[in-house]
C-alpha cells in the first residue's frame, strides 16, 4: 500500500525517467527480497537525480532492510533536507539514529510521527525516566502481548524506582521511608537481619506508617518465625482493617502454627475484602480443612481450580480435594481429583516445597 | 481419647509446671568414639550423611551396649575406587559394652568388628536376631559394600556377609530386620539414597561451594532380601517390587498400618515423595504413599525425608508416621485415619510450628516422661555444614528437639541440651534399666552424646521384652497394647539406627497394666493384673 502511494507521488514528481526507472527496479528489488540489488538500484537513482528525495528515503530504508542503520543516516537525513515534512523519512531516521545510539538526535523525528514505542526507548536512553514511563505505558496498552515493550518499560519503571529511592536516600537518609527503602533492598538479597534491622528502625521513626508492618512481617515468614510474623501482620492490620493481603497474611501465619480457627476467621475476612484471590481461597480450604468445615474447603478449593485452571495453586487445590473427599470415604471423587493432580503435576512440574 | 491426669498436668495446670529438663546431659565413660567423616572443600556428598547408633544387649547380660558406625578417611583427592581407610583403628565402627556401674569397654577387637574395609564408608547399622538363637546380630550399612556381623554368643562376632549374600552395593543408608512373610525368620530391607560415586561428585552452591541436592544425582532403588533359614538371604527385590521403585530413601520404618497380620514398609525420601510399601502378603509390595495420603504435604509438595517412626502418637491404636525434613519445610506427620488412608497432619498437632526452622535426622517416639503419651525427639542439624553463610536465618548446629505429647498435641520441652550439635543418628533406649527412656545421639566430627533421663516424672513404666516362638524370636512386628497404649515391635526407624528392642511404656499413675499382644504368627495373648515398674518377658504360646 505505502509502495502504491509512493509511486503514485513519484510519478507525479518532475524527474528523469532514468532515475525513475531504478526507482521502479528498486522497488521491484524489494518485493522480490533482493535486498542488495535494492540498494544499488535506489543509489543510482539518487546519483541520477539528486533532488528525488523519495530516492534518499528508499536508500536509506534499503540499508535499514539490510540492517545497515550507520548507511541509513545520511541519505535519510539527505530526504529531510530536500522535504523537511516527509513523516516516512522521520520515522526511518528516527529508528537509525535510535539504533546507532543517537537517543538524543532520535527524539524529535520519533516524537514529530507519534512512534511511542521508539520514542520511550529513546526517553529511556536519555534518562527522561518520567517521560519514557508514560509512554511506554501507552504503548504497551496498544500492544499489551509485546515482549520488547513489557522488557522496556519494566526496565525503565525499574531506573526510575531506583531514581527516586537513590533521591531519598541522599536527601533524607534518616526519614523511616529511607529505612524502609534500604528494607526492602536487604529482603531482596535476602539479608534478613539488615532488613528487620532497618524495618525496626523505620517503625520507631514511625509506627502507624502503613505496610511497614506487613514487610517486617514477610521478613519473618521468610525466616520462618511465625509468631513475630503473627504479631506485625496483626498490627497491620489492625492499622489497616481494609487490607485484604494484610488479613490474608495474618491468616496464612496463624495457619502455620496450627491456630485453625483464628486463621480461618483473617481468611474469610480477605476474602470478603478481596473475592476471588487464588491465594486467599488456597489458605482458606486449608484452613476450613483443618476446622473440620469440609463444606468451605470443598468449596473453596474448587474456586480455586475454576479460576486457575493449570497452575501449581490448581494442582495443590486437585490434591486437597482428593484428600478431603478420602476422609470422606468418596473414593471415585477421590481417585478423581488426585488424577487432576498427577495430570497438572506432569504437566506443569511438581509443587515446589516451602 | 481421654487425656490422663497426670501430675505433670495437674501441676501445668495449676501455672506450676516444672522447668526442669527432662534429660541429663552424661558423659559416655569409657567412650572416646569420635565420628570421623572426614569433611572436605570437595563436599564430597557422604560425609555429612553418617552415622549410625545401635542400643542392644550383645552378650545378654541385661545391660545395654553400644555399636558406633564411623564414617571414613576421606581426602579431596578422593576417586574410584575409594579408600577409606578403614583398617585403622581411627576409622574403625565401635562395640563399647555396658558394665555394671554404667561405664563401658571397647570390644571392638576382641569381638572381631575391627575392620569395617577400607572400600565402605559407614552409614547405619541394623540389629535382629536373623538366625533365632537368642543373639542379636548385627548388619551395617556403607556407601560401598554393607556387613552383616553374626553374633556368636561367646562376645564375638562373625562376618556372615558373603554367606548370607547381603553385600548390596552403592549407597546403602538405613536398614532393618522385619518379617515380611510371617514365616518366623527376620528378613532385611535395606535403604540406598541414590547413585553416586567419588568420580561423579558435584558441588553446587555456586561461590559457597555446598554439598548439592539429591535431585542433582540419579535416584535408585532399596534391597529386600529373604531369609531362607540356613543362614542364607534371598534378594528378592525385583520379584517384591522394590527395583522399579526408584526414590532417595534414606529412612526406614516398619509397622502393620492397615491391620492385615503383614507388616508394611515406610520410605522416607530426600527431596520427593514419600514411599508406603504396603504388604501384600504374597510376597509383593504395592508402593500407595499417594493414594493414602503419605506421600506428600497437604500442599501436594514432596519432602525432605530423612528420618523416620512408624508408631501411633495418638492412643487410637493405629501407627502414624512421622518424618524428619529439612527447614522451610515442616516435620511431616502422617495421622493413621484407618480403613488404609493416612491425613498429613503436622499443623493440627503443633509439629509444624515447632519444626519449620529445623533440619531433621534421627527420630523417635517415646514416653519420656511416662504419662502415657509418646513423645517425640528428633536429633537436629543442617545438611550443609555452611548454611549460615547462604542462609543467615539458618544455623548448622542446632539443639535436639524434644516435644512432650498432650494429648495428641506436641508442645517444646527442655531436652537438657544447651549446645547446639550436628546431629545425626539417634537411638533410643533405657540405658540405665530404670524405667524411663534415654537416647544417644551421634554428632558429625564428635562424640556420641547420651541423655539419660532423669526420671523426673516419677510415672509408672513396663518395658516389654518379646520372646517369638512360632513368631521371629525378636517378636518384631507385633501388636502390643498396654492400658490403650499401642507400640508395633521393632528395633529399626530413627535414622541409621537400631533401638532398644524392648517395648517400653509409660502408666502415669496407674500401677497394673493389661496386655494384649498379637504375634506375627496370628496369636493373640492377654495378659492382665500386670505389675507395673518392671521389666517383663513375655513367650509367645507355642501354640495358638
Amino acid at each position: 500500500m505505502i509502495q502504491l502511494f509512493l509511486l503514485t507521488w513519484l510519478l507525479s514528481q518532475a524527474s528523469s525517467p532514468e532515475a525513475m526507472q531504478h526507482m521502479q527496479a528498486g522497488l521491484e528489488a524489494r518485493k522480490q527480497q533482493q535486498v542488495t540489488v535494492e540498494i544499488a538500484e535506489f543509489r543510482k537513482a539518487t546519483e541520477i537525480d539528486p533532488s528525488l528525495a523519495d530516492a534518499f528515503v528508499n536508500l536509506g530504508r534499503a540499508y535499514m532492510e539490510a540492517h545497515d542503520y550507520g548507511a541509513a543516516i545520511a541519505p535519510l537525513k539527505r530526504a529531510l533536507e530536500l522535504s523537511p515534512d516527509l513523516p516516512v523519512a522521520h520515522q526511518f531516521l528516527g529508528y537509525a539514529l535510535l539504533a546507532q545510539g543517537y537517543a538524543a538526535e532520535a527524539i524529535p523525528h520519533l516524537a514529530r510521527v507519534g512512534a511511542q514505542d521508539a520514542l520511550g526507548i529513546a526517553q529511556l536512553e536519555t534518562g527522561q525516566l518520567n517521560e519514557a514511563v508514560s509512554i511506554l505505558g501507552s504503548a504497551l496498552a496498544k500492544r499489551p502481548n509485546d515482549p520488547d515493550l513489557q522488557y522496556y518499560l519494566g526496565h525503565a519503571s525499574g531506573l526510575l524506582s531506583k531514581s527516586s529511592i537513590d533521591t531519598l536516600l541522599a536527601q533524607y537518609p534518616d526519614s523511616p521511608r529511607a529505612h524502609q527503602a534500604l528494607a526492602e533492598n536487604y529482603f531482596v538479597l535476602r539479608q534478613m537481619p539488615q532488613a528487620e534491622k532497618e524495618y525496626l528502625e523505620a517503625l520507631r521513626l514511625r509506627p502507624d506508617l502503613p505496610g511497614l508492618h506487613l514487610e517486617l512481617g514477610q521478613v519473618y515468614a521468610n525466616s520462618a518465625q511465625w509468631p513475630k510474623a503473627e504479631a506485625e501482620f496483626r498490627a497491620e492490620s489492625q492499622l489497616r482493617p481494609g487490607s485484604a493481603e494484610a488479613a490474608y497474611r495474618l491468616g496464612a501465619a496463624l495457619l502455620q502454627q496450627g491456630k485453625a480457627r483464628e486463621a480461618l476467621i483473617e481468611l474469610r475476612r480477605s476474602n470478603d475484602l478481596k473475592p476471588e484471590m487464588p491465594e486467599t481461597l488456597y489458605a482458606l480450604g486449608k484452613a476450613a480443612a483443618l476446622n473440620g468445615d469440609n463444606n468451605t474447603a470443598e468449596r473453596s478449593w474448587s474456586k480455586v481450580v475454576e479460576l486457575e485452571k493449570d497452575t501449581s495453586l490448581a494442582a495443590q487445590s486437585h490434591f486437597g480435594l482428593a484428600g478431603l473427599y478420602r476422609k470422606q470415604g468418596k473414593t471415585a471423587q477421590a481417585q478423581h481429583e488426585m488424577q487432576e493432580f498427577q495430570r497438572l503435576q506432569s504437566t506443569i512440574g511438581p509443587p515446589r516445597s516451602e | 481419647m481421654i487425656r490422663r491426669l497426670t501430675r505433670r498436668t495437674l501441676l501445668r495446670n495449676a501455672g506450676m509446671a516444672a522447668a526442669a529438663p527432662i534429660f541429663n546431659l552424661k558423659p559416655l565413660r569409657g567412650i572416646d568414639f569420635i565420628l570421623q567423616n572426614s569433611p572436605t572443600a570437595k563436599k564430597f556428598l557422604i560425609e555429612t550423611m553418617p552415622g549410625g547408633v545401635a542400643l542392644f544387649d550383645y552378650n545378654n547380660d541385661g545391660l545395654l551396649d553400644i555399636f558406633l558406625v564411623n564414617g571414613g578417611h576421606i581426602t579431596e583427592s578422593l576417586h574410584v575406587p575409594e579408600n577409606f581407610e578403614r583398617t585403622n583403628p581411627r576409622y574403625w565402627n565401635r562395640l563399647y559394652r555396658q558394665n555394671r556401674d554404667g561405664s563401658f569397654t571397647d570390644v571392638t577387637q576382641a569381638a572381631g568388628l575391627a575392620n569395617a574395609g577400607n572400600g565402605n564408608y559407614g552409614m547405619g547399622v541394623a540389629v535382629g536376631d536373623y538366625d533365632n538363637d537368642g543373639y542379636p546380630d548385627l548388619f551395617v550399612t556403607s556407601y560401598g559394600k554393607n556387613i552383616l556381623y553374626h553374633n556368636n554368643g561367646d562376645g564375638t562376632f562373625t562376618d556372615v556377609t558373603a554367606k548370607a549374600g547381603v553385600a548390596g552395593g552403592g549407597w546403602s543408608v538405613s536398614a532393618g530386620f522385619f518379617d515380611y512373610n510371617n514365616d518366623g525368620l527376620l528378613d532385611l530391607f535395606v535403604t540406598r539414597y541414590m547413585e553416586w560415586d567419588a568420580d561423579h561428585n558435584k558441588i553446587c552452591g555456586g561461590d559457597w561451594h555446598t554439598y548439592c541436592p539429591p535431585s542433582v544425582f540419579p535416584a535408585t532403588s532399596c534391597l529386600l532380601y529373604r531369609n531362607r533359614g540356613d543362614g542364607t538371604f534371598e534378594d528378592v527385590s525385583a520379584r517384591a517390587g522394590f527395583t522399579a521403585k526408584k526414590g532417595r530413601a534414606l529412612g526406614v520404618a516398619f509397622a502393620d498400618y492397615d491391620g492385615d497380620g503383614f507388616t508394611d514398609i515406610f520410605v522416607s525420601n530426600d527431596g520427593m515423595q514419600q514411599y508406603l510399601f504396603h504388604n501384600n502378603g504374597d510376597g509383593t509390595f504395592n508402593e500407595c504413599a499417594l493414594e493414602s495420603g503419605a506421600a506428600l504435604t497437604s500442599d501436594g509438595k514432596g519432602l525432605s525425608g530423612m528420618g523416620t517412626v512408624f508408631q501411633d502418637y495418638d492412643n487410637d491404636g493405629r501407627p502414624d508416621i512421622i518424618v524428619t525434613v529439612l527447614p522451610r519445610e515442616l516435620y511431616g506427620l502422617y495421622h493413621n485415619d484407618g480403613g488404609g488412608s493416612f491425613s498429613y497432619q503436622s499443623l493440627e498437632t503443633g509439629l509444624g510450628a515447632l519444626t519449620s526452622g529445623s533440619s531433621g535426622w534421627g527420630v523417635g517416639l517415646e514416653d519420656f516422661d511416662n504419662d502415657g503419651w509418646k513423645d517425640l525427639f528428633v536429633a537436629q542439624s543442617h545438611v550443609l555444614d555452611n548454611v549460615q553463610q547462604i542462609d543467615a536465618s539458618l544455623r548448622y548446629k542446632e539443639l535436639p528437639l524434644l516435644a512432650l505429647n498432650h494429648g495428641g498435641r506436641f508442645e517444646r520441652a527442655d531436652s537438657g541440651v544447651t549446645t547446639p550439635i550436628a546431629g545425626r543418628g539417634a537411638a533410643f533406649g533405657d540405658i540405665n534399666n530404670d524405667g524411663f527412656m534415654d537416647v544417644v545421639i551421634s554428632t558429625l566430627g564428635g562424640p556420641p552424646m547420651l541423655l539419660l533421663n532423669r526420671g523426673g516424672s516419677g510415672g509408672h513404666w513396663l518395658s516389654i521384652t518379646l520372646r517369638g516362638t512360632r513368631s521371629n524370636r525378636d517378636g518384631y512386628g507385633a501388636r502390643v497394647r498396654v492400658n490403650g497404649q499401642t507400640r508395633f515391635a521393632t528395633s529399626a526407624g530413627s535414622y541409621l539406627c537400631a533401638n532398644d528392642k524392648r517395648l517400653h511404656f509409660g502408666l502415669g499413675p496407674v500401677e497394673k497394666a493389661s496386655l494384649e499382644i498379637v504375634w506375627p504368627s496370628g496369636t493373640k495373648q492377654l495378659l492382665n493384673e500386670v505389675r507395673a515398674d518392671q521389666f517383663l518377658e513375655v513367650r509367645e504360646p507355642e501354640h495358638s
